[in-house]
């Protein structure tokens, strides 16, 4: 590598807490699959990190179809956590990530505060896991998921659980769907958390006018895409305010400019989801704007313009 | 890194039939030529809205000098389809594929039988086409059951007259060929198609292919295209899933896009 390239590379690193990253851009759990699915398109080593779909300690079937529906500028889905399991994904998945030069981060989920720790503990054992996020905030499953995020105790005590079975950083990822998102993000902070990202998809639904059904299965299902992005910037740059650790942006972002107004916002690192289905080169495409937005601007470092929102 | 998003140029898009499109898409040459049974997702280069991407099955391939065409045969049935309807000809389309598994077609059956509804012609008429091209003994062995509501919803039969010599056309309200559904036409011959010795493919709407599924009881080999409300096409949203049989005869959900979209008739779980 010539220095000059060193230098560029240097300009786009990040750390989340203690976990250090390329540059800032990851994609989202559930929008990615487990990375082998996109590794046609993208070179997974030049991405920051990888976030893989959420894990359950045992496998799960997920909810019934249909799960998906298209919305003004997104999409809804009511997929209910459909995977392979810990113990799969470590057999069967991580090898082929272990392949890569890039930051792997577990999601993951739980139906008690039991199984949130028993799925760290079996991730924390295995090589090539660099972080976990824990799940606080899926809106399609009964048990778990959001009935802990949305209760500052709850999500504060998951947090305490997931963090005693682990040395890995810690983020916990938020949900929408409450009050106050700063007060859930608070409590985390206070139990330990290392990072949160946010936001998780806001909860809606579809109907269909000539059966007079729901669009989904589930009847509601989790908005994502463009469409939640003026939510989710509003959601982080609050959150920002009241916590030191980082915070990890997520919310409709299909471009560079995206990811920027995050940043600005106060998100150190920010996650694309939802862009992955339309343009699968979509995180790499983000990463190259991000780096011309600094050349263009003669910032040296993208470390330089978080938190930097003018009031 | 193997696979691409194409940018690819709309050659003709023209109403055959009311409601019923066919694009013909100009590609490059990277763009791999597909397998009977395999789709693309397609957007309106740069479009955001209609969001998402849309599945549509490979109806035929042709491979020039200096590019490749591929054809889409498509019903108008919401926002997407009619925007794409609504392209001419020199506009830019952003295609990925091909993507998902294909029929299979290593089978040496006395018997080819395939049974299309509507707009299912489209991935069974690229399979005719690769048998036909495999060996003239596939050619003779075919029978076609071809079905739709009207004469009207009838397409892609001319082409498949070139392909096939036994045809069977059926219309609910018999303006074209038989008056019947297409499974009942199919389930008047059955006796003609002893199970060992017959290979049968399908595709067309959910209603026919459980119909069909009742008709062969799990007695013939039979693989069934689906189509599903897709979002990423490759895999990863699972979005687009069916309920089917595992190893072990348990319930799972399957990706359309990425375990099929063709599979196994007997392994699909009806509710």
């Amino acid at each position: 590598m010539n220095p000059s390239n060193k230098k560029k590379d240097a300009a786009m690193a990040v750390e989340i807490g203690g976990l250090k990253l390329k540059n800032p851009v990851m994609t989202a759990s559930g929008t990615f699959g487990y990375g082998e699915e996109y590794a046609d398109y993208v070179d997974l080593n030049q991405l920051g990190a990888i976030v893989v779909k959420g894990l359950s300690l045992k496998p799960r079937l997920g909810n019934p179809p249909p799960r998906i529906m298209e919305t003004a500028g997104g999409m809804l889905n009511a997929v209910g956590l459909q995977n392979v399991g810990v113990d799969v994904f470590i057999k069967e998945k991580l090898p082929f990530l272990r392949q890569y030069d890039v930051a792997v981060i577990a999601n993951i989920y739980g139906e008690s505060t039991l199984e949130y720790s028993q799925v760290a503990k079996k991730l924390s054992q295995a090589e090539g896991v660099h972080a976990l996020e824990v799940n606080v905030s899926c809106p399609n499953v009964k048990k778990g998921g959001l009935s802990f995020g949305s209760d500052p105790k709850a999500a504060a005590e998951v947090t305490r659980r997931v963090k005693a079975e682990t040395h890995l950083p810690v983020i916990v990822k938020l949900t929408p769907n409450v009050t106050d998102i700063a007060a859930i993000a608070q409590s985390v902070e206070e139990a330990g958390a290392d990072a949160v990202s946010l936001i998780n998809t806001l909860t809606g639904m579809s109907i269909d006018l000539k059966t007079r059904t729901p669009h989904l299965k589930n009847i509601t299902g989790g908005l994502s895409g463009p469409a939640i992005k003026p939510v989710a910037l509003r959601m982080v740059w609050q959150v920002a305010q009241k916590v030191a650790i980082p915070v990890i942006g997520i919310g409709g972002i299909l471009t560079a400019e995206d990811a920027l107004e995050f940043m600005i916002a106060g998100a150190k690192a920010v996650q694309i989801g939802t862009a992955n289905f339309i343009n699968p080169r979509a995180t790499i495409e983000i990463i190259d704007g991000i780096r011309h937005y600094l050349q263009n601007n003669k910032i040296k470092n993208i470390n330089d313009i978080v938190g930097t929102l003018r009031t | 890194m193997a696979k691409d998003i194409y940018m690819g140029e709309v050659a003709a898009n023209e109403e055959i039939q009311i409601d019923y499109f066919l694009m013909k898409v100009t590609l490059p040459l990277s763009f791999s030529e597909p397998l009977p049974g395999q789709f693309v997702m397609i957007r309106i280069a740069g479009l955001h809205d209609p969001f998402l991407s849309r599945p549509i099955s490979i109806y035929s391939y042709t491979r020039g000098k200096s590019n490749c065409a591929i054809e889409l045969l498509y019903r108008v049935v919401g926002k997407g389809t009619q925007i794409l309807a609504g392209l001419i000809k020199g506009s830019q389309v952003e295609i990925s594929g091909p993507l998902g598994g294909s029929y299979s077609i290593d089978h040496q059956k006395k018997n080819i039988v395939f049974i299309a509804g509507g707009i299912g012609i489209a991935p069974l008429s690229l399979l005719a086409e690769a048998l036909c091209r495999k060996d003239c003994y596939s050619a003779a062995a075919m029978t076609f059951y071809l079905g739709a509501q009207t004469a009207d919803a009838v397409v892609g039969l001319n082409r498949l007259r070139k392909l096939c010599y036994n045809i069977t056309v059926c219309t609910d309200d018999g303006s074209l060929g038989q008056k019947s559904l297409v499974t009942k036409a199919f389930q008047k011959d059955i006796k003609k198609y002893s199970p060992s010795d017959t290979v049968i493919y399908a595709c067309g709407p959910k209603a026919m292919v459980q119909s069909l599924s009742k008709i062969l009881d799990g007695k013939y080999f039979c693989q069934v295209s689906l189509e599903e409300r897709m979002a990423c096409g490759v895999g990863a949203c699972v979005g687009c899933v069916v309920a089917v049989k595992d190893g072990q005869g348990k319930l799972a959900y399957k990706r359309v896009c990425a375990d099929g979209p063709v599979f196994d008739l007997q392994q699909i779980i009806w509710e």
